[in-house]
């Protein structure tokens, strides 16, 4: 609305400051100064009226189709959205010469027909020969529309150095001993939480008054899914609500943070980021059978509070850590580059060129946005149209990528590249293997030998004396395998099939998806994104706005990850730690300080909060990267426990205060840009799922391991659309296999990342075929029926039994108008089945078309009891419930 | 009440919401704003894709070549493409008769008897070209306009700028499409919010007589009973909402279990080729095991025009033998082109006799076509052709009886009025009363269209 009007006037605005300021000294065409006559009449003669009859139409005075015109050669070497059209002297690296030969499938000019073979000699020689033009000389200084003016670019504010910004002077808005689990120990008010002085600052220059802490069993329930992704068991919450300890609260932080299932849950949040999927997608869904070396990686990483400067150096150059290493060791480096691999590649591509370019800008892309939070992507045809990120840059970086070796095979059907990674044992089977392998070699070399030496002898005998004379003259014919006797053909044949059998015997040797140097070299500008037309080769290197004077240099012989990897996760950098802690502060809070948590460009949002976001990203990077620490700031500051409501506010008093700054915070700032309240959210897929099965008593809690059923590098499915994943499984959903282009429905319905593009700000829909699943699908009603059945085993009045399921599924007992309302539906339920005996049977005769799945779920009405069928429906009922799905 | 355009169509109650309707909702709030159901008045209001999936070779069916039949066995005069799939032989003349039909004359295959009637309201696009020859990539191409990046597909983009026209319905439903090259892809959102992605009804490797939406029935409890166990759900909900006060999304999830209790019924009876009349049945071949299958697939089109689905793709992927014939040209072609001819042409004039047709454009194709050299080691078969192929419309405003642009003699590159895949997408979204310029969606940091940065409107097709 004006919003986005005010976006597009801002971008205008930022457009034409960028064009304001020309870079002088960019004249890359060498433009010839003097024409001979000669050539301004080859020019006037072939030269313009090709143009004028075939090209002024749409790149004229009049029209200018993708921003560029022919008709002066100030257009032409200025050129249009795509770059330049001609470099004078290079009719191989110039658009128009690419254009006009009709080799790009995807620009062809003229559109409409081919020029001749002559009219296209003409135009290439008149390139060549500088393009001699009546306005040459007179054109001065021509701005190629591929550069931009880097001083002005840096003035955006996500490359401007993090400076850690003085924290206002505030107080905090709760006073000590309200609340036992703060961590007060000052007997006056105490001095805000860095986090909150920023926060309280703004709220109260809006004159907005925040809300005081929630209670503790929301607060137990929001950390508990927060870190973990599980629900708090009603021991957990009993422990916290009976702790009256100062640091009550912050005893349950550390738990959860030193609990294993904090790495599912956050090593989960970075796999978004990481694209992760345990299969390739696009056109040839082969499985990644050990992309899940590469998951478990993830979440030990988390586990460990692996500095996450280290993780991503991992993750980038992982095999260049460990140069040396002995077969056995340096595996966790070595699946750490998986990162660079697990991406979607059409690798079925009949273009190999095209395919290794197309897998290098999905890595420039991922780390780009995932990292950087740049949408470098957008370069890879020409200059960025909002960034500063020039044509040239992409390339820079590309080169880096291009340099690295990511497919063992470019040939149909490409191979992505994998490399063993044996254990003790597994190294000691191989050599073993190998050894007898080498024995039957040796054993059939000397078979033959013996069988040639014996062809030999035969046809020595078979010479007859006088023919030895001239035998002496031509080499004796080399002796062939045909001739060898039967009993020799026989016993070799035999050995061979022996070898044969053995090499097929070959011990299996754990691999992972991993990258390695690569042939090393800089790579040439793709004019309009296109291999088919090359431009300047640019030197290995990394933006150029962002390094400033200072590009560090590479090693000739090496790809340059390693030091892109350095160079990102550097003290001066300005992005890699803002970027971090925005997506950080994303999950915990639902959105971020940044709201474009994967664009910190000129067309992102601006941050809402940036002083707090500088502080944080400096706060990190002081920290030593340690993202646990990180979650410590932002879950003991008052603005991660703040109410979502009056209603969560245990003293009474508080509580009728609120309603007032409630009614204010909500009139003015209806979409809590402020954080005076905390912000009432959905969970994520894999948490609704985890937390139905816990709740349901069914959940495996197993952590690890490999989970798709498909051969690696085999098609999840081929041509007959038959999918033979299992998704039966009862472990956490971080251990669903991740098939891309048919991912588990239920995932999808969830507002699951597509996991074929990094997403750091997944949506939170609410869709009818959501209800529809939580209504009718097999899942739903085998958990609830688990849950019945468990809660009727237990000697409880009915009563007792619905405050039971209450407390496990939402922390909270009933009211009592709850629970009658609950009683009543049971009775309702039970009585219906009692009467109507026929009318279910009649449902079920009339569903004909069910699949295979629908059908083996459990059923008949007479298996399954009046009584449990009730308490079924009212366990469904409560896991479906905005209550048990949301956080507040 | 505050609700940005982008939480709107997050949220959208319904499941399968709209730009219409989000523009609606935020007309509502602001006073002035614009609507944006459709940039100009359409001449179609929903589209059946008729996809053949692997391939359908253009010279023998819609695109006759006489110079092909008689240079069978010698060489191509010209150069084959920079980038070919596999390679091909010499040219390979039709197996095939080609006969003119109806007042234009237009020339179609004998493997197309029954579409042949129909061909004075078709209009044949002759000159269409793609740009990738393998079936994954060109597969996204024509249904997402992109083999490089993950984009929304066609009728993700359609739902997005048209909505449903029936609440109960989704605005967006593919039938038996296939899970190979693109799978979910090429009926996928992809950065659109999910709910614009297609309802897939089945799969190509099931029987059409069991496609169903998933979880659309409840098989433990009756009507009544799940009626009163929603009631309890709907309580809990509205108990939740109060504790957490004003809260779009809670409101908007409280109607979304309505709408679905609904759909329960609304589906099935969509889908209950049961109430059809024999003569109907007979007509699209569903008595008939040749046809039955993709019969009952088009009834089911032809069901969910009527009740304003506004993008219902029909995928043809036999199993056995797709439309993909490197060898055995004669016999794949035949037994494809026999499961689908009586069905489609019975979609057609089933349309038209109920005055669905004006409204409903149909477009039949593959992700690309055939080769006119031979291949296969009878040299009987044709490889993938994206230089130049045949794809036909019919009805919501196009020109009946036209062939439009043409290949080269041979058939192998479109040379006359090309049609690139853009420009189809761009003319599709025209008809529907979408300019392809305006249709966008901003992610990650720039405005996207279907088109990319292409795509022409052919608009000499129009009537």
């Amino acid at each position: 609305m004006n919003r986005t009007g005010a976006v597009t006037s801002v971008v205008l605005l930022v457009l034409c400051s960028l064009t304001a300021f020309v870079k002088a000294d960019e004249t890359p065409s060498k433009v010839q100064e003097q024409p001979t006559a000669e050539e301004i009449r080859f020019f006037e003669n072939k030269i313009r009226p090709l143009l004028a009859t075939h090209c002024y139409d749409c790149h004229g005075e009049e029209t200018q189709e993708g921003g560029l015109r022919l008709d002066t050669l100030a257009g032409m070497l200025q050129g249009g959205n795509a770059g330049p059209a001609m470099v004078a002297g290079k009719p191989d690296r110039s658009l128009i010469s690419n254009a006009i030969s009709y080799r790009d499938n995807d620009l062809r000019m003229p559109p409409d027909e081919r020029l001749t073979d002559q009219q296209i000699k003409d135009l290439n020689h008149w390139i060549e020969s500088g393009s001699p033009h009546p306005e040459s000389g007179q054109v001065g200084h021509v701005r190629p529309t591929s550069t931009i003016d880097l001083e002005a670019g840096r003035k955006h504010w996500a490359f401007q150095p993090i400076v850690a910004p003085d924290v206002p002077q505030m107080e905090s808005s709760i006073e000590p001993g309200d609340d036992k689990s703060s961590a007060s120990t000052s007997s006056t008010r105490q001095v805000a939480h860095p986090i909150d002085a920023f926060v309280l600052a703004d709220l109260k220059s809006q004159g907005l008054n925040p809300l005081p802490r929630a209670d503790k069993s929301t607060l137990i329930r929001r950390a508990t899914f927060d870190l973990t992704g599980l629900p708090p068991t009603i021991q957990e919450i009993n422990a916290f609500l009976e702790d009256d300890s100062a640091d009550a609260f912050h005893k349950v932080v550390e738990r959860l943070l030193n609990s294993p299932h904090y790495g599912e849950r956050w090593g989960r949040h970075w796999l978004d980021v990481a694209r992760y999927a345990d299969s390739n997608g696009l056109d040839e869904n082969a499985a990644h059978g050990n992309a899940w070396r590469y998951r478990d990686y993830v979440v030990q990483s988390f586990n460990r509070d692996k500095p996450y400067d280290e993780f991503l150096v991992e993750q980038l150059a992982g095999d260049l850590l460990v140069p040396d290493r002995e077969p056995t060791t340096g595996h966790e480096q070595l699946i750490a580059t998986g990162y660079l691999v697990i991406g979607p590649k059409v690798l079925a591509e009949v273009d190999e060129s095209k395919m290794e370019m197309d897998i290098v800008d999905e890595q420039v892309d991922t780390v780009g946005r995932g990292v950087m939070g740049l949408t470098l992507g957008c370069a890879r045809c020409h200059t960025h149209k909002f960034d500063p990120i020039e044509h040239a840059d992409y390339y820079a970086l590309a080169g880096i990528f291009k340099s690295t070796k990511t497919m063992e095979t470019f040939k149909l059907v490409a191979r992505w590249n994998e490399v063993a990674i044996p254990n003790a044992e597994e190294l000691s089977r191989q050599q073993a293997h190998e050894q007898l392998v080498a024995e039957k070699k040796e054993e059939i070399a000397q078979r033959v030998e013996l069988a040639k030496r014996e062809v030999i002898e035969k046809r020595a005998a078979e010479i007859s004396p006088t023919d030895v004379e001239e035998a002496e003259k031509p080499e004796p014919d080399p002796v062939e395998e045909k001739e060898f006797s039967e009993t020799a053909a026989a016993e070799l044949k035999k050995l061979r099939d022996e070898l044969k059998k053995l090499e097929e015997a070959a011990p299996e040797i754990s691999h992972a998806m991993a990258v390695a140097e690569g042939t090393v070299a800089d790579t040439a500008i793709h004019i309009r994104g296109s291999h088919l037309t090359l431009g300047e080769t640019v030197a290995r290197g990394f933006p150029r706005v962002l390094v400033g004077d200072h590009q560090p240099s590479i090693p000739e012989d090496r790809s340059g990850r390693l030091e892109f990897a350095r160079w990102l996760t550097s003290r001066e950098n300005p992005l890699t730690s803002r970027v971090m802690v925005n997506r950080i502060w994303r999950w915990h809070f639902g959105k971020g300080i940044v709201a474009t948590v994967d664009n910190f460009g000129i067309t992102g949002e601006s941050p809402t909060h940036p002083e707090l976001l500088d502080w944080l990203a400096a706060r990190f990077i002081d920290d030593q990267w340690s993202i646990k620490e990180m979650h410590r700031h932002i879950m003991f500051s008052e603005t991660y426990q703040r109410a979502s409501h009056p209603s969560q506010i245990e003293d009474v008093e508080d509580r009728a205060e609120a309603v007032n700054d409630w009614a204010m915070l909500v009139k003015k700032d209806p979409g809590n840009r402020s954080y005076g309240r905390f912000g009432v959210r959905r969970l994520e897929a894999e948490a609704v799922r985890d937390a139905i099965l816990a709740t349901s008593g069914e959940l495996d809690r197993t952590i690890g391991g490999p989970v798709i059923n498909t051969p690696n590098r085999t098609l999840v499915f081929n041509h007959t659309s038959q999918d033979a994943t299992a998704y039966e499984s009862q472990r956490r959903s971080l251990y669903i296999p991740i098939i891309r282009n048919h991912l588990y429905d239920m995932f999808q319905l969830f507002d699951y990342s597509d996991a074929s593009v990094l997403s750091g700000d997944r949506d939170s829909s609410t869709t009818s075929p959501q209800a529809l699943f939580l209504m009718n699908s097999p899942f739903m009603n085998e958990m609830a029926e688990s849950m019945a059945v468990r809660i009727l085993e237990c000697e409880l009045t009915t009563e007792q039994r619905i405050a039971r399921l209450f407390e496990e599924a939402y922390g909270r007992f009933p009211t009592e108008t709850e629970s009658s309302e609950v009683i009543q539906f049971l009775r309702y339920f039970e009585e219906d089945d009692s009467q109507d005996p026929a009318e279910f049977e009649v449902s079920i005769v009339s569903t004909e078309n069910s699949s295979a799945e629908e059908e083996s779920s459990s059923d008949s009405r007479s298996e399954v009891s009046s009584r449990l069928r009730a308490w079924r429906a009212l366990c469904q009922s409560i896991l479906s419930s905005s209550e048990f799905l949301y956080l507040r | 009440m505050f609700l940005s355009r982008r939480r709107v169509l997050q949220q959208s109650s319904i499941g399968f919401g709209s730009l219409a309707l989000a523009s609606m909702l935020s007309s509502k709030a602001h006073s002035g704003e614009q609507t944006q159901r459709s940039h100009h008045p359409p001449r179609a209001k929903r589209v059946i894709f008729l996809f053949m999936k692997g391939g359908p070779s253009q010279v023998d069916s819609f695109d006759y070549k006489s110079k092909l039949q008689e240079d069978h066995g010698k060489p191509l005069p010209f150069e084959k493409p920079r980038v070919q799939f596999a390679p091909t032989g010499n040219l390979l003349g039709s197996p095939w008769k080609f006969k003119k039909y109806g007042e234009s004359g237009i020339a179609v295959s004998e493997l197309f008897p029954n579409v042949a009637q129909c061909v004075d309201d078709l209009c044949l696009i002759n000159s269409m070209h793609g740009s990738n020859p393998a079936h994954g990539g060109a597969c996204l191409k024509v249904h997402t306009g992109s083999d490089t990046f993950v984009r929304p597909s066609m009728g993700a983009w359609i739902s997005y700028g048209l909505g449903t026209e029936n609440e109960n319905l989704p605005a967006f439903i593919t039938i038996c499409p296939t899970l190979a090259h693109g799978g979910t892809k090429n009926w996928g959102a992809a950065f659109l919010p999910a709910n614009f992605s297609g309802t897939p009804l089945g799969l190509a490797s099931q029987s059409s007589e069991q496609v169903r939406v998933k979880y659309i029935q409840n098989r433990e409890m009756n009507f009544k009973q799940q009626r009163a166990q929603l009631d309890l759900t709907q309580s809990f909900n509205r108990n939740f909402l109060a504790s957490v006060g004003d809260n779009a999304e809670l409101e908007s999830r409280i109607q979304s279990f309505e709408l679905a209790f609904r759909m329960q019924t609304e589906m099935p009876e969509a889908l209950d080729l049961a109430s059809e009349s024999e003569s109907t049945h007979k007509l699209y071949g569903t008595d008939h095991p040749v046809t039955a299958d993709f019969g009952r697939q088009c009834l089911m089109a032809r069901r969910f025009a009527e009740r304003g689905v506004r993008f219902i793709q029909v995928t043809h992927s036999n199993t056995d033998v797709q439309w993909d014939q490197h060898g055995n040209l004669r016999k794949g072609h035949e037994q494809n082109a026999a499961e689908v001819d009586q069905p489609i042409a019975a979609l057609l004039s089933d349309l038209k006799s109920r005055g669905l047709l004006e409204d409903t454009l149909v477009l039949w194709g593959g992700e690309f076509g055939r080769t006119p050299t031979c291949q296969g080691a009878g040299n009987n078969g044709r490889d993938h052709n994206p230089e130049g192929f045949t794809m036909w419309l019919a009805g919501g405003g196009v020109r009946g009886g036209i062939q439009y642009g043409a290949t080269d003699d041979y058939g192998y590159y479109a040379v006359e009025d090309k049609v690139h895949l853009h420009d189809l997408h761009a003319t599709v979204l025209h008809l529907l009363g979408l300019d392809h310029l305006q249709l966008t969606y901003r992610h990650a940091g720039r405005d996207f269209r279907l088109t990319d940065v292409s795509g022409h409107v052919v608009t000499d097709i129009f009537a």
